[in-house]
């Protein structure tokens, strides 16, 4: 039978990652880090003369270069992304719609299930099921997932519930008990729009496409954070997406909502447990199958972000470490083709997105002051920040023009490369050395306030 | 008096930058700090091994058995 060929994984029976190091050695390694740290900043600012001028020359050779990149990455990510909108412009929606089954996977939402739910009932879209798989909650989710267990004017809710053994897991659960050719997999704190389904599926109409990545945004936008998450949602992440899909290797195709062919989970063998990245894991396993993902901006999900600095560094640390620990699995592709060479394309840029641009970020400000500092290069340092920040900007208000977004947001992008994309950069190089270090980790699920 | 506006501004990017820099490597330790003391749950507890911490895991058949064993 097809379903049976989506397999069972328990992260139980797996170790995430690499063999964790002792306690100890983590604790010598952490603090070698900081040491290294410590003497090279002490070293810059003390002894600036004996750095000499081949040093220097190449500091500022490779500043430039970090310039030359910036400029570079945005003028493409702004060209492609505005490719596919003129394209997607010229496409019609088919009045024919096939059968969904819409996977929603849960431990411990109590506080969000219900409205998720509801959400999901109230879709424009006329042939849909709703399988809703309880993953050993204790707080009661699975009794208020019940109340929607029955049929709702022709859509059925179906309610399982299963001992827990993490989210990749109760997808396939859910998966293998589906019946349609498309699957709609999403987190159980998302909420969809109603003609979000309808938008996403007329792209499968291409017998070449796997999956379609949903556009995700930020529905609690109250405080700094939030409308910061809110404003990186729709300039740092669904313009990457917007860029890819012109090429058909949107290479996330984000938790919150993402359709794919049946046929297409089928072939990867379904999801594993053995990465903290399973939506990324996914979406590498299909590219490497060969089939095209792309990316529909009208299929808004809403999601609920986290809320304090704390809780981003959390999330953010467990997409590095899973993004890495995705690629090391799928290494090979990075060589190989498949016949399209924009699938190991994509995956490099998302190598260079995560690992090499976040050290470079890094890199600069602190050379930039370092500059400022030892040589009295005022004005320079306010052109580089004066030139980051108008060009942040300018991306902004087209990222939010494209999406008919809250204009206000803009206004964060003062804040947003300076302050927001540096803290986040610093947990990505952190959580990049403790992966490549081998360090353990666990799931580490965020609190969630019941936003949606 | 005349202010340096190049320089006032230098200084505030100069300050916020080192400023974020530190928050950003502090929060990230005080994350660590947080997470180790958070109280582990019962799937990651049984991934150490240490899943039977109080009490011997309940089993209805276990019950079953034994109520078995004392009315023979």
């Amino acid at each position: 039978m097809a379903n049976e060929d989506v397999k069972s994984t328990n992260p139980e029976t797996k170790m995430i990652g690499k063999k964790p190091l002792r306690p100890i050695t983590q604790l010598l390694i952490s603090i070698a880090i900081i040491a290294l740290v410590v003497i090279a900043t002490v070293f810059l600012f003390r002894y600036p003369q004996r750095l000499g001028p081949i040093f220097v020359t190449a500091l500022m050779v490779t500043l430039g270069t970090f310039l030359l990149v910036l400029l570079l990455r945005h003028f493409m990510l702004v060209w492609f992304s505005y490719l596919h909108a003129r394209e997607l412009a010229h496409q019609e929606i088919p009045e024919n719609y096939p059968f969904v089954s819409i996977i929603v996977p849960a431990y411990n939402e109590g506080e969000v299930i219900q409205s998720s739910l509801s959400s999901l009932l109230e879709l424009r879209y006329p042939y849909y099921e709703i399988i809703a798989v309880d993953d050993g909650s204790t707080d009661g989710t699975y009794e208020k997932m019940k109340e929607f267990e029955g049929n709702h004017y022709g859509v059925r809710v179906s309610v399982y519930r299963k001992e827990n053994s993490g989210k990749a897991d109760a997808l396939n659960y859910g998966i293998r008990r589906s019946k349609a050719q498309l699957v709609v997999c999403m987190d159980s704190d998302s909420r969809l729009t109603p003609e979000a389904l309808r938008y996403a599926v007329y792209h499968f109409e291409d017998p070449s496409v796997g999956a379609v990545a949903g556009n995700v945004k930020v529905i609690n936008r109250h405080n700094i954070w939030t409308k910061l998450q809110a404003l990186e949602y729709i300039e740092g992440l669904n313009i990457v997406r917007n860029a890819q899909a012109y090429w058909r290797t949107v290479n996330v195709v984000p938790g919150p909502m993402g359709v794919f062919r049946r046929t297409a989970i089928e072939g990867t063998g379904g999801y594993d447990s053995d990465t903290f990245a399973e939506d990324f894991d996914m979406t590498v396993k299909i590219l490497a199958d060969g089939w095209k993902i792309t990316y529909e901006p009208k299929a808004v999900a809403y999601t609920e972000a986290p809320e304090g600095l704390l809780d981003i560094i959390k999330q953010r640390y467990r997409w590095t470490r899973g993004v890495l620990q995705a690629l090391r699995k799928q290494k090979g592709l990075l060589r190989r083709s498949n016949g399209n060479i924009t699938t190991p394309l994509s995956l490099w840029y998302m190598i260079f997105e995560g690992l090499v641009w976040p050290a470079m970020n890094i890199f600069a400000n602190l050379f930039f002051v370092w500059i400022a500092l030892m040589v009295g290069m005022t004005k320079l340092l306010v052109m580089w920040w004066l030139l980051l920040t108008i060009l942040d900007l300018l991306i902004a208000v087209h990222a939010i023009l494209m999406e008919g977004e809250d204009m206000t947001l803009a206004i964060y992008s003062v804040f947003y490369r300076f302050f927001y994309v540096l803290i986040i950069d610093v947990c990505k190089v952190f959580a990049t050395l403790e992966e490549l270090f081998g360090l353990d980790m666990s799931w580490g699920k965020l609190a969630r306030k019941g936003r949606i | 008096m005349r202010f340096d506006w190049v320089n006032i501004l230098a200084t505030v990017i100069f300050v916020s930058i080192v400023v974020t820099l530190i928050l950003a490597v502090a929060s990230y330790f005080a994350y660590k700090v947080r997470e180790a003391r958070a109280p582990r749950t019962a799937s990651e507890l049984r991934q150490g091994g240490e899943g039977k911490v109080f009490f011997e895991e309940y089993r209805p058949s276990d019950t079953a058995k034994t109520a078995n064993t004392k009315q023979g």
